[in-house]
């Protein structure tokens, strides 16, 4: 359990339903003081009472230092962290990580845009920015909610930047045509569903570095194919399906690996491998351990086998 | 060594990693810290490991001129996170002196090392340029209220 000198110390003043799975929390520091500053795009590690911790992107405004906003989705089918979250109350003190920006926001060229359902939750922030930087940008987003989170606000607060694509209706989202309709060195960004990533992805690869992914909990490599993990102890082989986690393969085998953050982050799932060779996806572990360890729950496998000291 | 020096800046925290807030003034508490900071009430991030004689820090202004000719840094009085930020003042001289600032009077106890925590905070990578220039750490012998622009002596000894 991290100790509360070693994260920043917040207290829970408000849960706000956004959607009918969706919650929005305000944490804020207990005095009141200003939290530490966040850029657009950034995440929180949110540590749960039970231990648990998650990863959240900020949805709040960054010029706003009084409080961090995270929208939580509830997952019937996830880990449980959703779940715990949704069942906390006003008032209740959290301990959360300094802000991580993983999906920067470029400065100048222009932004496009492509969000689906909670995965709007990095790009609230960005809007609001670059409306007060007057960069040029667009906001495509679908959502399979009548009452997608944040939809009605941003398309009143950017009425000339935001098309929103409700699910009853006949408008699409056509990643291609948005995509050929970029504006000449446009940067692309993209948070959403897996189908969805796989399509920009797959239509983007000309743009090189000019396209931003976010995954959710940033776990699963979509490009990923699947692979036997040996255990050197037991002498067991686990197959890794595509689109699952080395984790979450072996804990459908019963074996207990312990994990906590789920994103290569808090290194909790370290394992020493013998043979193979993963690709890290972690951004926690030194290079000088990168050579004998890999974090299961976000690590892949650039072979068709591995092998772990388990 | 002749010197007199003075306060240009004060800053507090009330725990890990929140932003320092400017302050006009700070009241010392004797062998405790500074009222209302972070490592007075135990909420410092290295409050697990306690210190004696941590009760209040200092920085030298001329350092953050330094890093920025040397290495193009802007660090600005609140970025160091120690308490005190001073002019005219060779702290790096003063570990074992006794230091006058109007009626209190603090006891050099050790430099102040940089940390991987402020390039946390800070997001700039000033671990290294911040060697042997780091500010200095010391005890509270006479608790009180010090302000910005208050001179600050060297105290002969007891």
């Amino acid at each position: 359990m991290a100790k509360s000198i070693h994260r920043v110390s917040v207290t829970l003043t408000d849960v706000t339903p956004l959607a009918s799975d969706i919650k929005l929390f305000r944490l804020a520091d207990p005095d009141g003081w200003d939290l530490p500053a966040f850029d657009p795009g950034a995440h929180i590690d949110l540590h749960l009472p039970s231990g648990t911790t998650r990863q959240y992107s900020l949805c709040g405004d960054a010029a706003d230092r009084s409080c961090y906003e995270i929208a939580v989705k509830h997952e019937d089918a996830g880990r449980g962290g959703s779940k715990e979250a949704h069942g906390l109350k006003p008032g209740a003190e959290l301990l959360v990580s300094l802000p991580r920006n993983l999906l920067p926001l470029v400065s100048t060229q222009p932004v496009v845009i492509i969000a689906g359902g909670i995965g709007i939750t990095p790009f609230v922030p960005m809007l609001a920015q670059m409306s007060r930087t007057n960069q040029s940008y667009a906001l495509h987003y679908a959502s399979r909610h009548d009452d997608a989170p944040f939809a009605q606000a941003l398309k009143s607060t950017h009425p000339d930047n935001v098309v929103i694509y409700p699910n009853d209706t006949e408008q699409r989202l056509d990643i291609a045509l948005i995509i050929a309709e970029l504006p000449e060195n446009a940067h692309l960004y993209c948070c959403g569903p897996n189908r969805m990533i796989d399509d920009v992805i797959a239509q983007t690869q000309h743009m090189k570095d000019r396209v931003h992914i976010e995954y959710f909990g940033g776990t699963i490599d979509p490009a990923q194919k699947s692979y036997d993990v040996h255990l050197a102890r037991s002498g067991r082989t686990i197959g890794v399906q595509k689109g699952q986690t080395m984790l979450e393969a072996l804990r459908a085998a019963d074996i207990e690996v312990p994990a906590s953050c789920e994103g290569g982050i808090c290194m909790d799932c370290k394992t020493r491998f013998t043979a193979g060779e993963p690709e890290h996806r972690d951004i926690m572990m030194p290079k000088s351990e990168r050579g004998q360890f890999l974090t299961p729950c976000v690590s892949g496998c650039l072979g068709k086998e591995i092998t772990l000291d388990l | 060594m002749a010197w007199t020096g003075s306060i240009v800046a004060l800053h507090t925290a009330p725990r890990s990693f929140l932003p320092m807030k400017s302050m006009d003034s700070l009241d010392l508490i004797e062998g405790v810290g500074v009222k209302g900071d972070r490592y007075a009430s135990e909420n410092g991030f290295y409050s697990d490991r306690p210190e004696e004689g941590r009760q209040i820090t200092l920085f030298e202004l001329e350092t953050l001129t330094a890093l920025k000719r040397d290495y193009g840094i802007e660090l600005a009085a609140d970025d160091h996170r120690r308490n005190v930020t001073t002019i005219n003042v060779p702290l790096n001289h003063l570990v074992g002196e006794r230091i006058q600032i109007g009626d209190c009077l603090l006891e050099a106890t050790r430099l102040s090392t940089p940390c991987r925590h402020i390039e946390q905070i800070t997001g700039q990578e000033i671990f290294e340029p911040l060697l042997h220039r780091s500010g200095l750490h010391a005890r509270i012998l006479r608790g009180g209220t010090i302000r910005v622009d208050d001179t600050i002596t060297l105290a002969r000894k007891a």
